[in-house]
This record gives C-alpha cells, structure tokens and sequence, in this order.
C-alpha cells in the first residue's frame, strides 16, 4: 500500500458469451464475430484514455465478463497484451480472466499463460448434467476437469472455480456431492453462491410462472452451513460470504472492492470508482463503441460520493468479509468508530446475535451471514 | 334588486346524476362563464374534486338570468351528491326556497335521490323534477318522470327533460325555475338576518361567510353581530359568486352573498349561526344546523415518529378549510404519538388523508377506522369510544351500545333474495319493501353501522351488478353482546390492532385475521408470536419463524452502486410502517381488520 498512483486495480468486461445462461443478469449479448474487433479496438481506446488522464501502477487485473474465453485467440491476445504492458505497481500482479469450461482448450490456456494471467476463474457452477440444464450452461461436467487441466499444463496454477447451491430440483445431498467433486480438483480458491432470481432474466420468468420452484429456504440455508463447514474442514478459510480459499491465496482483486478502495473499470457495463466518483459505463456494446469511436465519454452514471455515504458503503462492504470492519482503520478513514457511526443498527443486531464485536472489528456471526441484507441494511 | 325576481335553490341529486353539468349549462346560459373558459364541471374547482370528478364541497353562484324579458337573479348552489356529504345540501337547502332534484334517466331514482327528495320536502322547498342525460341511447325520461311521481310523491306537472351535456331541454328548465319556484320571502325593512350557511378559508381575507339574507339590509362597514357567539364585527367587504367573488355595497332580503369580517379561523364561525345588526338586532335568531357528526374515527400517526409537528401543522392548517372533520393528539404504547381524527365517512377520510400527505408531505400510518360505540358504565355514567383501545374493562361496562343506521337500498328485483341474505349476514334489521317499479325494489333496513361501513357497498354493488345504490342515516345507539377482541404482538398489545365485534364473530374473525396479520407482517429476524384474545383468553395464536436466510449472493464487477440501491430499496420498504417491539409492522396490516370475511 506504499504507492501513490491513483489506479492499481483495472476491471475490464468482455461482453460476449457462446450462448446466455437462464439465471444470469450481467450485462452479456451472444458473440458476434464482426463486433469482436470493434470491441477490443475500443476497450484499448478506453484504456489509452484512462492512462492519459490517471497515474497508473497495476498491482491487479480483472477481465471478467461475460465470457472472455469466447474471444477468439487472436483478438484476445491483442487485449491481453495491452494490459499486460501497462505500468507495474510495487505488489505483484494479479491477473484474473474469467472462463467458461466448455471454452477452453490447450490453445486458449496457452494465450492466457502467455500475457502474464496468472488466475483463471472457472464459471463451473455445478457438475450435475440436469441441474447445468436447469441454469442452460451449455458445457458438460467432464469439461471442468479439462479445463483445470488445460489451465496448469499451461502453467496457471491459481485457479477458482464457482459453484451455485439452491439450483431448482436440487437436494441437499446433491449439493454435498458437487462439494466432493469440486474439492477433488484441489484449487485454491472457491465462490459458492446462492442462486439468485434476477428480476428480467428468463429463470425469474419461469419461476413467476411456476416452471420452476425455489429451493426450501430451510434446505438452502443448510446448503450454505454446510458448504462453510466442508470447506473449512478441506482447509480452505472462509473470507466473504460467498468466497473461501485457502490461506494467503485470497482474491486480491475482489478484496479491493470490498473494502472500497479505488478500481477503473473499462468496456460496456463495466464500473468504475476512482477519486471518489462512482461510474458506470453504458451496458450497450454497440453504444460503447459508438461513444469511444466519436471520443464521447461512455460513461452513463455518475455518483459523487459524501464522505458519509463513503462511509456507508464501506460498512455495506466490508460486513460482507468474514473479518468484518476493522475498527482501527474505518475510524482511521471516516473520522468515527463505526461504533458511534452505527449504534442503532449495531445495537440492534449484538441483541439479535447477528453481529459481533469486539475491541478490534465488527463482523457477522454464522447467523449473521444468512441474514446479511438484512443486517446490512441498517447500515446504510 | 326586485325581491319578486329572486330565485334561490339547490341542485341535488344522486352522486354523478349530473348535478353540476346542468349548473354549467344554466351559467351559461346566462353568459356568466364565456364558452371559451368553459370547463366540465366548472363549479368543482377544488383539485380533488377534479381528479376524482366529484363534488365535495357545496357552490353557490349568482347569475343573472333574462327570462321573457326580465332579468332574474338566480342564486343555484350545486351540491355533493355523495353520502358523507350530505350535510352539506342540508345546509344549501336552508338557504333555499327551492331544489331542482336531478335524475338520470338511464337509472330512474337512486338512494340518494330519495334522502334528496325528502330532505327538500322536508325543508319545504319547492321541487321541480328534471329528468337528465336524456341524450343518452339508454334513457327512459317518461318511465323515470312516473317513477319521481310514484316513488317520492312528487307532483310531476313541472317535470323537466333536460340533457345537461347537450343544453337540449335548458332553455324551457329556466322558464320554469322562472315561473315555478316561488321567490324569496322576507322583508328588507326589517331588522337584519342573515343565516351564515357555509364558510369557507382564504389565506387572504380570512373566513368568508356565505350568506342568505333572511330578512333586513347588511351593508358593507356596518358593525354586525354573530348572535350565537355574542361577538361584533365589522362588515369589511360584501360580495356575490358570480361565480368569482364579487364586491357589492349591501345585499338585502332574499339575497345570496358572502360576508368578509375580520374572522380569522374557520372555528370562530359557527355555520348556522345568524348575522344581525349590532345597534338594531333581530328579537330572535333563524333556526340553525346541527353541526356535522363525525362518523368514523382512527388515529393518524408520522410513519417517521420525528415528523409529528409537521402532521400537527398540517392538521392544523387542513382544519382551516375544512370544519367538519376533528383531530386530537393520541398516545399509543405501540404507535408513540400521533392524533384521532374524527370524519364524516370514509370517502371523507380518504380525502382528508390524502390532503395530508399531498400538501404535508408526511408519510402517515393509519390505523383502521372504526365507528364511535357509546359504553353505559356500571356507575351509570355514559361514555362515547371511538377506537376499541378505549374501552374500559368489562367489569366497568354495563352495556356496550353501537350506532344503528337505518339503510334505503335501490336494487333490481331478482337480487332482492340475495340482498336479504347479505343484510342478513350482517345482522341488518329488516323494515320494509316497496316496489319502485315491477323492476325495481326499495329495501329498507336496519344495521348496526359497523357492518356496513366497510365493504358493504361493494357486496351490494356485485349482487346487483352495479345497478343497486344505497343510502343511510344514524338513528341511535342500540346495546348489543359485543366483545372487544385485543391483538398481542410477541405478548404486547397493540391497540391499534384491537376491535370490537359481535360476539358470535369474535373467534371466526380472531382467527381470519390473525392468518392475514401472518402475511403481512412476513417473516423478520427473530420469532413472532401472534394471538387475539378476549380479556385474558386466547382465541386464536399463529407464530411467525425467524426469517432463515437474506443474503445477496455475489457482489460483484464492483457495481457497488447498484448492490447499495437494492439494500436501500429494502430499507425505504420500511418507511410506512411502525415498529411495535422490534417488530416491523407494514400499513397494509393495520387494515386487514376491515378485510370482508370471504
Ligand atoms: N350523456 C350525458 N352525460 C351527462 C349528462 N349530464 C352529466 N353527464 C355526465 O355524467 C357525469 C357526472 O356528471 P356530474 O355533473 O359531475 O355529476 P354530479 O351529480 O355533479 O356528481 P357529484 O357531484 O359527484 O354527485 C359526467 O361524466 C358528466 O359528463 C347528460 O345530460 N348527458
Ligand atoms: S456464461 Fe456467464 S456471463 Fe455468460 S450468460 Fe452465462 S453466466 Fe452470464
Ligand atoms: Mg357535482
């Protein structure tokens, strides 16, 4: 944390997946062949700007999408090199891509490896062909394992995989089963997320209509409890509500976020935070790319921060951490103890036992992170 | 002006029979509105009387009106149609010396066409008939003329057919209030009195009171006396509604007007009150109003507790324009403080609520409205409650007695059988039946208020399929087995949860509405426990299980904006609901206690 430049964390989205999964609401659209190379031409633009305009010192990486494994070799090299040769930071690099089982191969492993990736992060999901039909992923469970495997012949050896609990029809010892499968794999780091209805995805639609039903709650939260215990019995540390992994191989990235710190973000949808303004990019690939050709700026939203609401957010983030929000230093940021700042909401939730504190941090208890909208909402 | 050329009178009739568009006809007909400023409806110029297309409050207007070459002064006042209103065309009619009842030829005579009719009878105005929207494909003007005739005892010589969207009809109407309606008496030589039938607030001129000059001659600057609070003031401006206020030196016997006085609250007028000369005063004053009855009750409460001085200001400052509602503050355990307010119904209630919010911009939180019950107390002192929070503990009541109103029912004859079974259900006396028409019955009963303020209307309305219209009266208090059944929220009674029913009722309706309370209220972060009971026995338990799991999974590609959006879209979910304990209690629970039984 000894550098002065204003961005050490880049996000940057590839908007382009082989085929949309029911469940997801990230800002995505089918590949489209022709609008490959308009897209990385733009994302670079992007970038060229952001270098312009702001000190630059990486320390971590994040291209995420989407699927930006669907990007063909080439252009992904092109994209790759690029962030690969911007400007180090002192912490060394961090460099996430995100992908899909059934899209990559030896070849594209090899692309990654070459430009300095040193992560990859496997939208698995599950490994039970009906529950994949369920979320309409399109790979097959075999495809994860070639995929882990393609990764470390190609010499990546920090690998995350994401699971998601509470698929419809699924049972709770099927999901213990895909814990098994998931811990054979031996990576270092895990995301196990509750399934999500988002409103205007076509999952939420069937579910309106009765298509599909939602897991019991009682059955998902017991997924949850038992996935905190059968990881952490795997040797795995439990560090955000959805995230475990095993000691000092944290997602540094993601940890950025959550304890608001700056990151850019670049290409459609993605957001930004930096010298205390919160951006959003167009979620338009086409816009995007329009805006970035005309020298227009493609950012939709924009939303200065107070100090206060600054200070919201990060209680809203960091309670999402296992080691809570270090008193020290929120008081160190914010000018209060998050316990002045807070007292009702953290009054309300030490009676419900939802929360803990003590002389260093107030963090979430087991019961806690069940109900964390629930107690984060009065932080806010 | 020649008292023999004065007109006064009231429109009335049954709410949307087209009251006042036949007033815009006949102001237009005597050029006092411009076809180019010619709105619908141009006397209903309070904003919510155009929004909800009702009239609410009463309008006098003066217009000059040429007939067969003379000029008359017609003084009309247009009236609300709706029950809660009714007392407004009570007091219009005293002012009066006649009423034009309106009818819809499409509908033939309604409930309220009859309370109508029957209060002018009984004001001893002269009515003439006019059969309205005969323009349209479905009317029945002859049909409707025999039934005004049959079914109210009116003489329908002067009968009227009249369409007030066309004008078709207008011209021989004016004749006819010209030639019919008798002109005022009163002398404009005797001693001055005028009657105060209505008064409203301007934020300029104070209270303006509307007046009819009964007898005598009031000028501007003269000194005058409101008799009925013993208090002087000086006439500081005269006027006529035509229909903009108006500036006159005096208005004398027969006259219709308003009264500028240096009165600077709504309440240091009583409406019925009389205006005489302070120097020169009248032996005795006209017969007054009752003042209006407030009919239902409930408590308002700042769904933010910190924002009770603004609802105070804005109850305080709605109470300068409308006298016929009541507040005061009130204390609840459960809800901390807030106020009682009494109203004329719920349509009422509903507009005086939405007032406050709209120009307050408070937030409130209603608790069910609820008739005012009268307790015979074992001391024989007699008591009024008006929310079941209220009452005393059985062991001090006596006899607990509920306001009766007796009920007209216009409705076709195949639904009589189902209409019996419905007023049956809730427990409605029955009184008489009488045949409007081989098609059309009245049905007349007795209910205990209670039963039919909520969703009665709408039970009658789809057995009838729209087509049964109803109306009522308070009679009295009538004693009755009624219990109070109290609502325990995780062992803490909630008053404003509690009601009063019959107690043949009170386990089905415990039980009913503890089930909706359960849905409500949703599942929170700990246990809930949920009972009704009578005094200290429980009638109904449902209990609520901790919520289990509210966690948003991923938080992800930093869009840190959007996750905090949808935590406070949660939060603000709150905001218009009381907490009672720790728990959360939404508006819709409050109101599940007026849910029909089915
Ligand atoms: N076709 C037709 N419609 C009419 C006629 N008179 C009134 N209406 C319509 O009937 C509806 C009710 O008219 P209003 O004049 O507001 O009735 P009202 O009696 O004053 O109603 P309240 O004051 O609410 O009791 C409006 O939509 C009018 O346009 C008529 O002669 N013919
Ligand atoms: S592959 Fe990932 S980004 Fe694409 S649609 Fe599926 S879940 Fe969404
Ligand atoms: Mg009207």
């Amino acid at each position: 944390m000894t550098t002065s430049a204003e961005i050490r964390s880049l996000y940057v989205h590839v908007p382009f997946c082989h085929t949309l999964c029911g469940y997801c609401d990230f800002y995505s659209q089918v590949i489209d062949r022709r609008s490959v190379a308009p897209l990385v031409d733009a994302l670079l633009l992007e970038l060229q700007q952001l270098a312009a305009e702001h000190e630059i010192a990486i320390e971590t990486l994040f291209v995420g999408g989407g699927t930006p494994t669907t990007l063909p070799p080439e252009e992904l090299s092109r994209l790759l090199r690029a962030l690969e040769s911007l400007p180090r930071g002192e912490d060394t690099l961090e460099f996430t891509v995100e992908a899909n089982p059934a899209t990559v191969n030896s070849e594209i492993a090899g692309v990654l490896a070459r430009h300095a990736v040193n992560r990859v992060s496997i939208g698995a999901q599950s490994f039970d062909p009906s529950e994949l039909r369920v979320l309409e992923r399109i790979h097959a469970p075999k495809q994860v394992v070639d995929t882990v495997a393609a990764c470390r012949a190609a010499g990546i050896e920090r690998i995350n995989v994401d699971l998601i609990f509470g698929v419809p029809g699924q049972s709770l010892a099927a999901w213990e089963s895909n814990l098994e499968r998931v811990l054979e794999l031996r990576t270092e780091h895990l995301s196990c997320y509750g399934l999500t209805y988002e409103r205007g995805t076509p999952l939420f639609r069937q579910l309106q209509q009765g298509l599909v039903r939602r897991v019991d709650a009682e059955v998902e939260a017991e997924m949850y409890e038992t996935t905190i215990d059968r990881l952490g019995a795997a040797g795995f540390g439990h560090y955000e509500i959805s995230n475990f992994a095993r000691p000092g191989r944290e997602c540094r990235h993601n940890l950025r976020y959550w304890h608001n710190q700056t990151y850019a973000g670049i290409g459609p949808a993605a957001a930004g935070f930096v010298r205390g303004l919160r951006y959003k990019n167009v979620p338009d690939t086409a816009e995007y790319v329009r805006a970035i050709q005309a020298g227009r700026s493609p950012r939709i939203e924009h939303e200065r921060l107070t100090l206060d609401r600054t200070a919201r957010e990060t209680a809203m983030l960091e309670l999402r951490l296992i080691e809570g929000i270090d008193r020290r230093c929120f008081a160190e940021r914010f000018g209060h103890d998050p316990m002045d700042l807070f007292r009702d909401a953290v009054a309300k939730h030490v009676e419900l036992e939802l929360l803990a504190v003590d002389e260093h941090a107030l963090r979430l208890t087991r019961a806690g992170l069940l109900l964390a909208d629930s107690v984060i909402a009065d932080f806010l | 002006m020649d008292q023999k050329l004065i007109r006064n009178f009231s429109i009335v009739a049954h709410i949307d029979h087209g009251k006042s568009t036949l007033a815009d006809r006949l102001l237009q007909r005597a050029g006092a509105i411009s076809d180019r400023d010619l709105k619908e409806q141009v006397l209903d110029d309070m904003e919510l009387e155009r929004e909800r297309g009702i009239t609410i409050k009463a309008s006098a207007v003066s217009i000059d009106m040429p007939v067969d070459g003379e000029t008359y002064m017609f003084n009309l006042i247009d009236t609300p149609g709706h029950v809660d209103f009714h007392y407004e065309v009570d007091r219009a009619m005293a002012a009066c010396d006649g009423a034009l009842l309106v009818v819809d030829a499409t509908q033939g005579v309604q409930a309220q066409t009859v309370a109508n009719a029957y209060a002018a009878i009984g004001n001893d105005l002269e009515i003439i008939p006019v059969i309205n929207k005969i323009d349209l494909p479905g009317a029945q003007p002859e049909d409707t003329a025999l039934e005004v005739e049959h079914v109210l005892g009116i003489d329908a010589e002067h009968v009227q057919f009249v369409s007030a969207k066309t004008g078709e009809g207008v011209e021989e109407l004016v004749r006819a209030i010209a030639k019919v309606l008798p002109p005022p008496k009163g002398d404009a030589g005797a001693p001055l009195q005028a009657l105060v039938f209505d008064s409203v607030y301007d934020d300029y001129r104070g209270v303006i009171c509307y007046l009819r000059i009964a007898n005598g001659t009031i000028r501007k600057g003269q000194k005058v006396l409101l008799m009925g609070r013993a208090r002087h003031y000086v006439v500081t401006e005269l006027g006529k509604f035509r229909p903009a206020m108006t500036p006159v030196a005096s208005l004398s016997a027969g006259e219709v007007g308003y009264m500028v006085a240096n009165l600077k609250k709504l309440q240091d007028v009583t409406v019925g009150d009389t205006v005489t000369d302070a120097l020169a005063p009248a032996a005795e004053a006209l017969p007054g109003y009752d003042p209006p009855a407030q009919m239902v009750f409930c408590d308002f409460y700042p769904a933010g507790g910190e924002e009770y001085s603004e609802l105070r200001d804005a109850l305080n400052r709605l109470s300068l324009n409308d006298g016929s509602f009541t507040f005061q503050p009130e204390n609840s355990d459960a809800l901390g403080f807030g106020f009682r307010c009494g109203f004329l119904g719920l349509l009422h209630m509903d507009i005086v609520q939405e007032r406050l919010e709209r120009e307050a911009g408070v937030d409130i939180v209603q608790t069910a409205p609820s008739v005012s019950y009268e307790v015979l107390l074992r001391d024989g002192k007699v008591q009024r409650v008006d929310a079941a929070g209220d009452l005393p503990t059985p062991d001090k009541i006596e006899e607990l007695r509920e306001p009766i109103v007796e009920t007209q029912m216009i409705i076709p004859a195949e639904s009589v059988g189902p209409i019996m079974a419905l007023a049956e259900q809730r427990r409605g006396e029955y009184k008489s039946q009488e045949y409007l028409s081989p098609q059309r019955v009245m049905l007349t009963y007795e209910f205990p208020f209670n039963e039919i303020l909520y969703d009665f209307y709408d039970k009658l309305k789809s057995a009838t399929r729209g087509y049964g219209t109803m109306d009522y009266h308070v009679v009295g208090y009538r004693a009755s087995d009624l219990v109070k059944v109290q609502l325990l929220v995780n062992g803490q009674s909630v008053d404003a949860l509690s009601f009063i029913c019959h107690r043949s009722a009170a386990d089905r309706r415990g039980r009913r509405i503890l089930h909706r309370l359960r849905q409500e209220i949703g599942r929170q972060l700990f246990e809930i426990v949920l009972q009704a009971a009578i005094g200290s026995k429980v009638i109904a338990r449902e209990t609520l299980k901790p919520l289990r799991k509210n966690v948003t999974a991923k938080c992800y590609g930093g869009d840190v904006t959007r996750k905090r959006k949808l935590l406070e879209k949660q939060k603000a979910g709150k905001k218009r609901m009381k907490t009672i304990g720790r728990v959360d209690i939404p508006q819709k629970a409050f109101m599940v206690i007026l849910e029909p039984e089915d």
